[in-house]
């Protein structure tokens, strides 16, 4: 066989056996990879970071087994951030699935902070600091409906308890009180916050995404619709750094971690690429 | 190399391995993860929305509180199953007819609103927008390229002319933004491809393997 026939022909499994290669030699033998911060999660940070002190983060958990790597450590990121600057927090799922990765998060980091806690002030107590509202069909109602009365939509919380009687709800009554929702989404309930929260009560809608979704996303950025972007692990990574860097918070850094496999994949995706199109070339000028 | 003593990290590790299985070839050990795999999605789903749905938003206030206008919704709800009866099937199309004319009321004046308007405000050459980009004198660039793009790409989907004269080199500039397009879709799809290989991974070269942290 000639090489161009070569070229054009590599059998997918030893592409699958590269790519393993390059993915698996990175996270084995770790190296320091500089983070850069873009200014769609600056903006996304500088956003969270001043929430005022009466009003709460609504962060919209909807990411499941498939695409947790991707939107988990924007979730442990952004809870990390909130929890430190002592911003309320209600949590909620439009879809069933992601519940049980939502209550996993908030477990992770509220456990953090409390094990560090010396004072009852410095705890993160639910009810008082932070709700998990769980789960209540379909999406749209219940966003539409926490423009008149979050209790109204979520009469119970993720874990059974009357929302109406949560010291925090007392405080948090509808979209007034929420400075900015964050929807850590890999579907469409992004676009699902901008057209019925923004668009009628004024809510401000931050989006953590998958990179599937990132050029159908960056033209609400653009237009103002959504007040910060974090894309794909990238994205996570620039909010990790951000975290560690401004708030002197060291934990693991799962994103970052996983940048330097993230690239040397990119790079191996570009030489196939670069390979099959010589070999496309030259097989179209022999004919 | 430190294993984990985890039974359901085992499973996991082992399910997970079946599935990048079909990477080789099609095989029993792929079909056989693929079908625990839907089994289980579906029995978490149903029974998730019997006890946390079912039962204390409809049957709870019907049968438990006697709140008797919930049979309303029970009804509807359950012309549904008449699909499986052909003699009364048509009855179907009540249920249908709700849910779309509650989504379509819903969602037309939204989606315009978001979709449209504010899109097409986004692309007119204002100073607001040349600020939107964060690029200073930069975002004036930006903006001119975004509107000449809008432009250009509208034109190549215009059919009611033959490609001619000007429409023909709109229409070339508009391919292009269309091929970039395409290229930063398919860029971000390998990324967010490659991000869950590398989940997987992680997985199991940590909980599962012991080898990283």
């Amino acid at each position: 066989m000639k090489i161009v026939d070569l070229m054009l022909k590599i059998d997918r499994r030893i592409i699958y056996l590269i790519l393993a290669i390059v993915v698996i030699l990175p996270l084995i033998i770790p190296s320091a990879q500089h983070v850069r911060v873009m200014a769609p999660v600056q903006k996304l940070y500088t956003a969270v970071d001043t929430i005022h002190p009466d009003k709460a983060l609504m962060i919209d958990f909807d990411y499941d087994p498939q695409t947790q790597p991707e939107l988990e450590p924007m979730a442990l990121a952004i809870l990390r951030h909130a929890f430190k600057k002592k911003i309320k927090i209600l949590g909620l799922s439009l879809y069933v699935q992601p519940l049980g990765l939502a209550k996993a998060a908030l477990d992770q980091v509220t456990g953090e902070i409390n094990a560090l806690a010396k004072t009852n002030s410095d705890s993160v107590i639910y009810g008082r600091d932070y709700v998990f509202l769980g789960w209540q069909p379909p999406p749209i109602v219940p966003i539409l409906g926490m423009g008149e009365s979050i209790t109204n939509v979520y009469k119970k919380d993720f874990y059974g308890n009357q929302t109406d009687t949560l010291p925090l709800m007392k405080q948090i009554k509808n979209y007034n009180n929420v400075e900015l929702l964050i929807s850590i989404s890999s579907g469409d309930p992004p676009l699902w916050w901008v057209s019925y929260a923004q668009n009628r009560f004024g809510l401000r809608v931050g989006v953590g995404c998958t990179a599937v979704s990132a050029s159908d996303y960056y033209p609400y950025l653009q237009t103002g619709q959504f007040s910060g972007l974090m894309v794909g692990m990238k994205g996570a990574a620039e909010y990790e750094e951000l975290v560690e860097k401004d708030l002197n918070i060291h934990k693991r850094r799962k994103a970052s971690e996983a940048l330097p496999s993230l690239t040397y994949a990119h790079l191996v995706m570009i030489v196939f690429i670069i390979i099959g199109n010589i070999g496309y070339f030259i097989k179209r000028r022999q004919k | 190399m430190n294993f984990s003593l985890d039974p359901w990290v085992w499973i996991s590790a082992l399910l997970s391995l079946a599935i990048f299985s079909f990477l080789y070839k099609d095989n029993p050990f792929y079909k056989f993860a693929e079908h625990i795999f839907v089994g289980a999605a579906n029995g978490y789903a149903v029974t998730f929305y019997w006890h946390n749905i079912l039962v204390p938003s409809l049957f709870d206030p019907l049968f438990r509180q006697g709140k008797l206008l919930y049979i309303i919704s029970l009804i509807i709800g359950v012309l549904y199953f008449t699909r499986f009866i052909p003699k009364i099937s048509w009855l179907v199309r009540i249920p249908i007819g709700i849910t779309i004319g509650y989504y379509t009321g819903a969602s037309i004046p939204a989606g315009i609103q978001a979709n449209i308007i504010k899109q097409i405000q986004g692309t007119i050459l204002t100073k607001e927008n040349f600020l939107s980009w964060h690029a200073g004198n930069m975002g004036i660039v930006w903006s001119l390229i975004l509107f000449l793009g809008v432009l250009c790409t509208l034109s190549y989907f215009y059919f009611s002319r033959e490609h001619k004269g000007v429409l023909k080199i709109t229409s070339r500039i508009g391919i292009v933004f269309i091929m970039i397009g395409f290229g930063a879709a398919f860029g971000y799809t390998v990324m967010a491809r490659v991000s869950l290989l590398i989940g997987r991974l992680q997985f199991l070269l940590g909980p599962w393997l012991g080898i990283i942290k």
